[in-house]
């Protein structure tokens, strides 16, 4: 399983999340980007701990972070670490982060480097 | 007949240790005294209660009727091992929390109902009661049930309660979740807060009388509004509006 | 373009209400109908962000027109998150200035508190990008507590200051009848007693319970009229003098720097240069403090403050009613309360409420000019206005 970016075919401007339109050269075309696998190693930009969850969670709290990955993109994931700090290195793995009512939903999970 | 129908009705009550008084300081800074009380107080908390049944918001009309029976059955002897604690802030109730004993083991929970909201009184009226069962009446466990999502929220998610399917709690029959030993060290001095002994002047003031709640949950106060049927499923508010017309309320 | 004016003004109490969410719309144009004593309009606007979600509830547009006695007016529903009260007022600015209409009604209305908090918290994250954060369970507390940690890092602000601004707003919002929280709360009670920390529980480290804003139910409407209308009103003349709007990426990982609230500037700026006022000039401002941090924040970006130094005016009291700059004396979105849809407008009421000189206990002396800003998602669309009393 990957978490994929979008990389333009004209430009090779990577987008995370995705967009329609290239941001970097405008490419207005159904067909511009490439999906390219998201790094999954980095540094832990910020975080927090969360302790009103929506109600489909079943845990009391979920640490949340944004992580700045080693290519210098930037995506969000579950942190299972146990005490995450600024800047500490991790490394990222795709599993399920959400239980939907009839689907399962993927997502980057970091754990400690 | 001179068989004392009394004496067979009346519970046989096991010795209880008392619950020692405690305080802490609020959000807005007062300070608050959860501290048991007897029999003879009942009657002045009942009044402050009874409003309450007709308010629907966040189910206080449940948790006020069935608290008020209770507190009813306290007084005339007709539950076991009941104790009953209250929360003041200068004398005036903003909270009251009961429960029961089992067995020496085990604790019910009753219920727990706030009469001042945003300060987290409840939260600290419930965490005291289990301090209760706990650290004072030393059981192993207390069986819980939350009656509105607010009560869920706070003791069995924050808490993290154990399921027991098995046993049904004496509210409503339905399945318990338990609060353990275990899970109860864990909360403490996050969740259980408070600092003993109370300050003399403080708990003197809080003994001397039990003042009524200042700002207690009130009925919508719109009462067309409350007369329709969608925010009246049990028709209180519509029979308080035909009150309010005949000048009884 | 033409000038326009605020005519009237109306508000419901923030707070749990019992009524359709058509009623809470309804209210606040009854009453700036009465303020400004008109009976027939041109248009009105109704912003809303919740209403097919929680209320099941759509089109308010039409259901207040009617129910208002409006009829045959045009009327709409704006939604634009919790940004849609400012959106509906810029709509209606645009309106009356491009002379296509006269009087222009805008109301903003939400009723949050018929589902449970944390639907409510749900529906709130529903703004989020759907497959960048919303799966990770992410909510609005959550990205104003990311967004925290590194403003903490970067320029030392401390938990202390977040409680500080939570002390003031919920402390102003006393003098506010129409604020939802009218408990009084000191700091000894949410950061420095032995209980405090119970008291104040995290909602998303480092963010606590007093630093996020409640969850309201509520509306607020302001009528916007041209000049010669207004005159006729023979109230006060407050003219809608600047109008700005920028955006910023959806996802909040996307931005250059995430502590950078790029939008808030720009619109900040546009607002003031159209209005030809310096944030210096500006007398009383309402912020949107979702959450502490973000008035802080937002004090900055605007322009009262140096980056980096909010909280050191704050330390030095000059955002309190009677300083230099006083942010929030409504009691802001922390202490009146935040129904999403209304919030905008409402902050817009304030001000109009401010200039008119008419703010009792919490007026700020010779209020000229006044400044709001509308924060929709999490800074990804902003929208700030500049009110001028003309004498």
């Amino acid at each position: 399983m990957e978490v994929y970016a979008y990389k333009c075919r004209k430009c090779c401007h990577v987008h995370y999340p995705y967009k329609m339109i290239c941001h970097g050269c405008g490419e207005n075309k159904h067909d511009a980007f490439d999906l390219v696998p998201m790094t999954k190693d980095g540094k832990l930009l910020t975080f927090t701990i969360v302790h009103n969850l929506p109600p489909d969670f079943e845990v009391p709290t979920l640490a949340i972070g944004i992580v700045e990955l080693d290519d210098g993109m930037r995506i969000m994931g579950q942190l299972k670490v146990q005490e995450p700090e600024l800047g500490m290195k991790l490394k990222g793995k795709v599993e399920v982060v959400r239980h939907g009512d009839y689907t399962d939903y993927h997502g980057m999970v970091f754990y400690a480097a | 007949m001179s068989v004392d129908l009394e004496k067979l009705l009346r519970p046989v009550e096991r010795p209880m240790a008392p619950f020692p008084p405690k305080y802490m300081v609020l959000a807005s800074g007062e300070n608050m005294v959860v501290r048991q009380v007897g029999r003879k107080d009942i009657p002045s908390i009942l009044p402050y209660i009874r409003p309450l049944i007709h308010v629907e918001r966040d189910y206080y009309d449940l948790v006020a009727a069935r608290i008020y029976a209770e507190l009813l059955a306290y007084y005339r002897y007709r539950v076991q091992d009941e104790y009953v604690l209250v929360v003041q802030v200068e004398g005036e109730l903003v909270a009251v929390v009961n429960g029961r004993m089992v067995n020496a083991d085990v604790g019910m929970s009753y219920h727990t109902i706030a009469l001042r909201r945003g300060l987290r009184v409840g939260a600290h009226a419930f965490a005291a009661k289990m301090e209760y069962h706990f650290d004072i009446l030393n059981q192993k466990e207390v069986l819980i049930v939350a009656e509105s999502p607010i009560g869920f929220r706070r003791w069995m998610i924050e808490y993290e309660l154990e399921k027991r399917p098995g046993i049904q709690h004496e509210l409503g029959g339905v399945p318990s979740y338990a609060l353990t030993k275990e899970l109860f060290d864990r909360a403490r001095g996050t969740l259980i807060v408070g600092r003993r002994p109370v300050p003399e002047d403080v708990l003197a003031k809080a003994e001397e009388a039990i003042l009524p709640p200042s700002d207690p949950p009130r009925p919508p106060a719109y009462l067309m509004a409350a007369a329709r049927s969608e925010y009246d499923p049990t028709g209180t508010a519509l029979m308080l509006q035909q009150w309010k017309q005949e000048g009884k309320v | 373009m033409r000038n326009v004016y605020a005519i009237g003004i109306g508000i419901t109490s923030f707070t749990r209400l019992e009524f359709q969410l058509v009623e809470i719309a309804s209210y606040p144009v009854m009453f700036a109908l009465r303020d400004c004593g008109l009976k027939q309009v041109d248009q009105l606007y109704v912003a809303n962000m919740g209403g097919a979600r929680l209320n099941h509830q759509t089109a308010l547009g039409s259901a207040v027109v009617d129910s208002c006695n409006l009829l045959p007016a045009g009327a709409a529903t704006i939604e634009n998150g919790p940004a849609s009260g400012a959106a509906a007022i810029k709509e209606g600015f645009m309106a009356v200035a491009s002379g296509m209409h006269d009087v222009v009604v805008v109301t903003g209305a939400e009723r949050m508190r018929e589902v449970n908090g944390l639907e409510a918290t749900d529906f709130v994250a529903s703004l989020t990008h759907p497959l960048a954060e919303y799966i990770y369970g992410v909510t609005l507390p959550s990205l104003a507590a990311m967004f925290t940690r590194l403003y903490m890092e970067k320029y030392g602000v401390t938990e202390r200051h977040l409680a500080m601004v939570g002390v003031k707003n919920q402390n102003n919002a006393l003098k506010n009848e129409f604020a939802h929280l009218q408990q009084a709360i000191t700091l000894e009670g949410i950061l420095d007693s032995e209980e405090a920390f119970t008291n104040n529980p995290y909602v998303a480290e480092p963010l606590r319970f007093f630093d996020c804003c409640p969850v309201s139910d509520g509306g607020a409407c302001v009528i916007l009229a041209s000049e010669e209308v207004a005159k006729k009103t023979g109230r006060p003349m407050i003219r809608l003098a600047g109008v700005g709007q920028s955006t910023d990426t959806h996802a909040v990982l996307a931005r250059k720097d995430p502590t950078d609230l790029l939008a808030v500037r720009r619109a900040a700026a546009q607002s003031m240069e159209m209005a030809g006022v310096k944030p210096k000039d500006v007398d009383v401002a309402e912020l949107h403090d979702a959450f502490t941090i973000l008035e802080i924040a937002e004090s900055e970006e605007v322009g009262f403050f140096k980056k980096g130094e909010g909280h050191l005016a704050l330390e030095r009291g000059e955002t309190e009613l009677g300083g230099k700059i006083p942010i929030n004396v409504s009691g802001g979105l922390k202490g009146r309360g935040h129904p999403v849809g209304a919030t905008g407008v409402a902050q817009a009421y304030e001000m109009v409420y401010q200039l008119r000189g008419e703010a009792g206990e919490r007026q700020v002396k010779d209020a000229k000019v006044g400044f709001t800003c509308n924060f929709g998602g999490f800074g990804n669309n902003v929208i700030c206005l500049t009110f001028i009393r003309e004498d």
